[in-house]
């Protein structure tokens, strides 16, 4: 923190806040630099816990009506420690913080003003630590000045008169820490006369981007950002109220840093069909925001769990294909007519998602373009929009846990491995056997005869290729459409 | 000093057990104790955590330090001085968290360690009352009321600085009760000089 001298107004501070709010990128507002006499009490509570002990230096001046009183100063001994009583049975008893004088010297006290004074980052301060004591002689001669722990410059120093020390500091950092920084006046031994606490900041800025979701209708959470980054320096309060739009009260949400540090849940006694309101409002020492209004339906932000139960599975011994099957989200089943479902998936040993969109109000889609013998991790997640006729898009739930699965091993031949071509030029046993199933499952269901032959067969692969290319051509709603960069059709289901 | 010749230290199995249980606490409250008088000079700033910062020791309202001479006492007489300390802490370590919850309302972590204190040393201060009557050595006489509250409103009011001092203090104070606890124990556990 700089500290040199100030030429400009010095401030004394004071306990109230600053100005109010204060625009977002807006100037900054200074403190007026009224003094504040009202700030000027002692540092310490009168202590008369103590009772004086014939040896034990810790003899403490009366309080004097109306205020806090003095305080003690000075380090204890060694002999004010064995010597120490225990507490008298008042009914009230105050604490001694300050130790009892050295043995020997007398009990001086001291007061540092202004108290715990709230101050604009880049302002100054005048303090004072003024030495009271019932031993003649007390005088500031020889104080010094620490700020959070260390020694200031003396010539930032000055004796006002023979009990009195004054400060003067300028262009004030923020505050190290939100309790305060500790500005303590201590004596020419190093003990610690007396202390206050600078709080050194600025004005909260307005709260924005504030964004709210409900989940299956039941609660409401709500996110924001605070105005500059939240960088006051300063304990600065945030609060989330609501109101419905046409009547009402305002609330207070109560149920803070659910999502993150600044976020707010309302769990219950929400309703449905009727606009709320939302704000935050931000407040510190040296003032207060408002963000804007968000206005809101809760039908209109709804989201949901996870769809549950996601399993993928073979699809037969096809290599290159995998099967998943959901469950609607419970909590929703009966409202999601119009539900989409979004399918994530990536090989194992990669973190680059390929999604499948607009899976709509389906619990079921099948995978294609996959490698084979190859682990793949997929998820799945809702978006529960149109409830209630809702128009909005609506929010997607989290994505489900990751379900594991993996292709069958190609049987082809490959490069370093495979399985082994058979002689003769005969078709390898493995794809053609498994195509020749299929074309056999095929042919009782398509044609009379049931003699195979290459001709047919030949006939059903055109076939095949035709309704390949035909299912491409014409996506309809309801149809898992390929996947970005995957080789190429998502096949629905129930072929 | 001779344990021995304290006959109410007689060593019966179950008060060996609760002795040694007893011990095992206050050791890991000293521990704790440590552990929450870092934090707490943390969140207030230096020089509070600064090696040799020493604010005037004074008795806190109805506590004070362990005196010099309390090693040279009969280990029952220590034992009492220690439980009527760890009666006191409770009340003193709610007044302090109550200080911190307005001072330093975002150190969630330093407040839990003060609220999980007063609980703790409230268990380790009934444990020694427990051997301290098995012993047949209990406490004399009526305790104090604690005079908390008033140590809370009076700090409040002094100002933000006093009631760090305070804080620090108490910390102390802890730390220093439930360490002699533990050292005072360590006398009757089995393999002490008792």
């Amino acid at each position: 923190m700089e500290t040199r001298l100030g030429a400009a107004r010095s401030q004394t501070g004071g306990r109230e806040p600053g100005a109010g709010r204060v625009g977002k990128g807006g100037p900054r507002l200074a403190l007026a630099s009224a003094p504040a006499p009202s700030d000027v009490r002692a540092a310490w509570p009168a202590p008369s816990c103590a009772r004086p002990a014939p040896r034990a230096p810790r003899r403490l001046p009366p309080r004097a009506p109306g205020s806090a009183g003095p305080m003690p100063a000075g380090r204890p001994g060694p002999a004010a420690q064995s010597a120490r009583r225990p507490p008298p049975p008042l009914p009230l008893l105050l604490l001694c913080v300050l130790g009892a004088p050295r043995a020997g010297s007398g009990a001086d006290t001291a007061v540092i003003s202004p108290q715990d004074p709230t101050l604009l980052i880049g302002s100054s301060l005048q303090a004072t630590c003024s030495v009271h004591g019932d031993t003649p002689g007390a005088t500031a001669e020889g104080l010094y000045w620490t700020l959070n722990g260390r020694r200031l410059p003396p010539e930032l120093s000055r004796m006002l008169n023979a009990s009195t020390m004054a400060l003067a500091l300028a262009n004030l950092n923020g505050s190290r820490q939100q309790s305060g920084d500790n500005l303590v006046c201590h004596a020419r031994d190093g003990s610690i006369l007396a202390g206050s606490c600078l709080y050194v900041g600025l004005p909260p800025e307005k709260p924005f981007n504030i964004s709210c979701w409900s989940r299956n209708m039941k609660d409401l959470t709500c996110r924001w950002t605070p105005g500059a980054h939240g960088e006051t320096f300063l304990h600065t309060n945030y609060s989330l109220k609501y109101k419905l739009r046409w009547y009402g009260q305002d609330n207070t949400c109560e149920e803070y840093h659910t999502v993150g540090p600044h976020s707010c849940h309302i769990p219950k006694d929400l309703a449905l069909f009727t606009p709320y309101e939302i704000w935050v409002e931000a407040t510190n020492r040296l003032g207060s925001a408002r963000s804007d209004v968000l206005t809101l339906d809760i039908l209109d932000v709804v989201t949901t769990d996870p769809p549950p139960d996601v399993h993928v599975s073979r699809v037969g011994g096809l290599e290159d294909q995998l099967s998943v099957r959901w469950v609607s989200p419970p909590a929703l089943k009966d409202f999601l007519f119009q539900a989409k479902y979004q399918i994530r998936y990536r090989v194992e040993d990669s973190v680059d998602w390929k999604v499948v969109d607009d899976v709509s109000n389906q619990t079921s889609c099948r995978l294609a373009g996959l490698k084979p013998g190859t682990v793949y991790f997929v998820q799945v997640r809702c978006n529960p929009f149109g409830i209630y006729g809702s128009k909005k898009a609506g929010i997607w739930s989290e994505w489900s846990h990751p379900t594991a699965a993996s292709t069958p091993r190609s049987e082809r031949p490959g490069p370093g491995g495979g399985a082994c071509e058979p002689r003769g030029g005969e078709p390898s046993s493995g794809p053609v056997r498994r195509e020749l199933k299929q074309f056999l499952g095929w042919l009782k269901k398509h044609a009379y005869c049931s003699n195979l032959s290459f001709r047919l067969y030949d006939q059903w692969r055109a076939w095949m290729q035709k309704s390949h290319k035909t299912r491409n051509q014409h996506r309809t709603r309801g149809s898992c459409p390929r996947a970005d960069g995957a080789r190429r059709e998502v096949l629905p289901d129930k072929l | 000093e001779d344990p021995q010749a304290d006959s109410s230290a007689s060593p019966l199995p179950h008060l060996e057990a609760k002795i040694q249980q007893t011990h095992s606490l206050a050791r890991l409250l000293t521990k704790y104790a440590e552990q929450l008088l870092q934090e707490y000079v943390q969140h207030q700033g230096d020089p509070f955590g600064l090696p040799g910062f020493s604010p005037p020791r004074l008795p806190v309202a109805d506590l004070s330090d362990p005196a010099p001479g309390h090693a040279g006492l009969p280990v029952p007489e220590r034992l009492r001085l220690d439980a009527a300390a760890l009666a006191a802490l409770p009340p003193l370590l709610d007044v302090v968290r109550r200080l911190q919850g307005e001072l330093n309302p975002r150190a969630l972590r330093l407040l839990r360690r003060l609220e999980d204190a007063a609980r703790q040393v409230r268990a380790l201060g009934a444990a020694v009352e427990a051997v301290l009557a098995a012993l047949g050595a209990e406490s004399r006489g009526p305790r104090p009321e604690p005079a908390a509250a008033a140590v809370a409103a009076s700090t409040a009011s002094a100002g933000v600085f006093p009631a760090k001092v305070l804080g620090f203090r108490v910390c102390g104070l802890y730390l220093e009760w439930v360490s002699r606890t533990e050292a005072d124990l360590g006398q009757l556990a089995p393999g002490g000089p008792a």
